[in-house]
């Protein structure tokens, strides 16, 4: 005799639906944490803390890829809109870093697996963010001398992941909303 | 900090979101191909203008940065007629005029895209309707944030998390009319539009 596996929507948890609805809702979170930056103060002109990359972080251990770059895209488009730069370089900017890193991220939670943190893989972020910022800055703004700077901000962008990251992992860890989150989406 | 409540502005009184959005878009050619340096330069201060005019705050330092940065870091790679020597480097015009081309092209493009896209701008599709939904819980958010403490922030920020969204629920949006543009929206996209579009000509140098 022959069973049939259940089907996907037979399964508790969240069908595409859903998914979506909690994605659109992080992307909200994304945009939420990104006007808190200018609360900090900025030691230089172009750094940025990343901390609207805090819910695409926490939304890799919970979805899919292709749903975590759909949170990316909408954090990009969504910052754009607000900021109204969404027809600039600054775009392109936040375009390129955003998805760098979150492919980056995606990356080393694949290949890492338990061994790696959400400290380990905001760093990963932070740095393929910025390296992909500095290539653009080289080649649309800055010219080739502008190499001279990666430098200080890959080591930014280090620091920043790292404090973004532990950020992260303690909210992960303490968070009682995150926890019922988390049981959601392994239902699934 | 920004917010999605547009201000009562000029532009968001007299344009509707995608006319303005058209209006930046034919507006950024005419911008690129000024091959006038000085109204290239007075371009950006127009744009500026209005950004102001749409209700954003310009950070001129951060643009005056900018600027200079690109326009030294052009200084690096000299060609034309030698200005003068500051130590080891030295000053041409060539490498001046294009820091400064480049420099200013960047800047006026963020200022055109400030002047014409409003949070009220609606996306087509599917993507645009998750983007509504997006900056439909951005503003629940931002009601829940003075509920947040710092002191106790997980604890605060989990009380205000769980009021917002539970998993699996789907919350519904009510999607406000958008003003239309008025006539005075429309002369002003003319005038705007046919003045720089026709220092584009005036300024070329002619083919024959």
């Amino acid at each position: 005799m022959m069973f049939d596996a259940p089907r996907r929507e037979e399964r508790a948890g969240p069908g595409k639906a859903e998914t979506l609805e909690f994605i659109a809702f992080m992307g909200a979170l994304c945009l939420f944490f990104s006007t808190l930056e200018y609360l900090f103060p900025k030691p230089f002109p172009f750094f940025r803390l990343g901390l609207a990359n805090l819910p695409v972080l926490l939304t890799i251990k919970l979805v899919r890829a292709r749903y975590v770059l759909l949170l990316v895209l909408l954090k990009v488009l969504g910052h754009g809109l607000i900021n109204g730069t969404l027809a600039s370089y600054v775009f392109l900017f936040s375009f390129g870093g955003s998805f760098a890193s979150a492919v980056a991220m995606l990356a080393a939670y694949r290949l890492g697996g338990r061994n790696i943190s959400l400290v380990g893989i905001s760093v990963f972020g932070a740095i393929a963010s910025n390296v992909v910022q500095i290539y653009l800055s080289v080649t649309f703004i800055f010219g080739l001398t502008a190499w001279v700077i990666a430098p200080l901000f890959v080591g930014l962008g280090v620091f920043s992941g790292v404090l973004v990251g532990l950020f992260a992992q303690q909210f992960y860890e303490q968070s009682r909303w995150l926890g019922g989150i988390r049981a959601y989406f392994a239902a699934s | 900090m920004p917010t999605l409540q547009p201000r009562e502005t000029f532009l968001g009184r007299h344009f509707a979101p995608h006319h303005l959005f058209l209006t930046g878009a034919l507006l950024i050619p005419a911008f690129l191909f000024q091959p006038n340096l000085v109204v290239r330069v007075a371009q950006v201060l127009l744009f500026a203008f209005l950004a102001t005019v749409n209700g954003k705050r310009i950070k001129w330092m951060y643009f005056v940065i900018m600027v200079s940065s690109i326009t030294i870091f052009n200084l690096f790679t000299p060609f034309g007629e030698i200005l003068f020597t500051v130590g080891p480097l030295t000053v041409t015009l060539g490498a001046l005029r294009s820091g400064l081309e480049k420099g200013f092209t960047i800047v006026g493009l963020v200022f055109v895209s400030l002047a014409s896209i409003r949070p009220d701008l609606r996306l087509p599709g599917r993507l645009g309707g998750m983007i509504g939904r997006v900056f439909y819980y951005f503003e629940r958010v931002i009601e829940g944030k003075k509920h947040i403490r710092p002191r106790r922030l997980i604890e605060s920020l989990d009380e205000v998390l769980f009021d917002l969204y539970q998993p699996g629920e789907r919350r519904s949006t009510t999607r406000e009319a958008l003003r239309p543009t008025s006539s005075v929206g429309y002369v002003v996209m003319g005038v705007l539009l046919s003045v720089n579009w026709i220092l584009v000509f005036v300024t070329s140098p002619l083919p024959f």
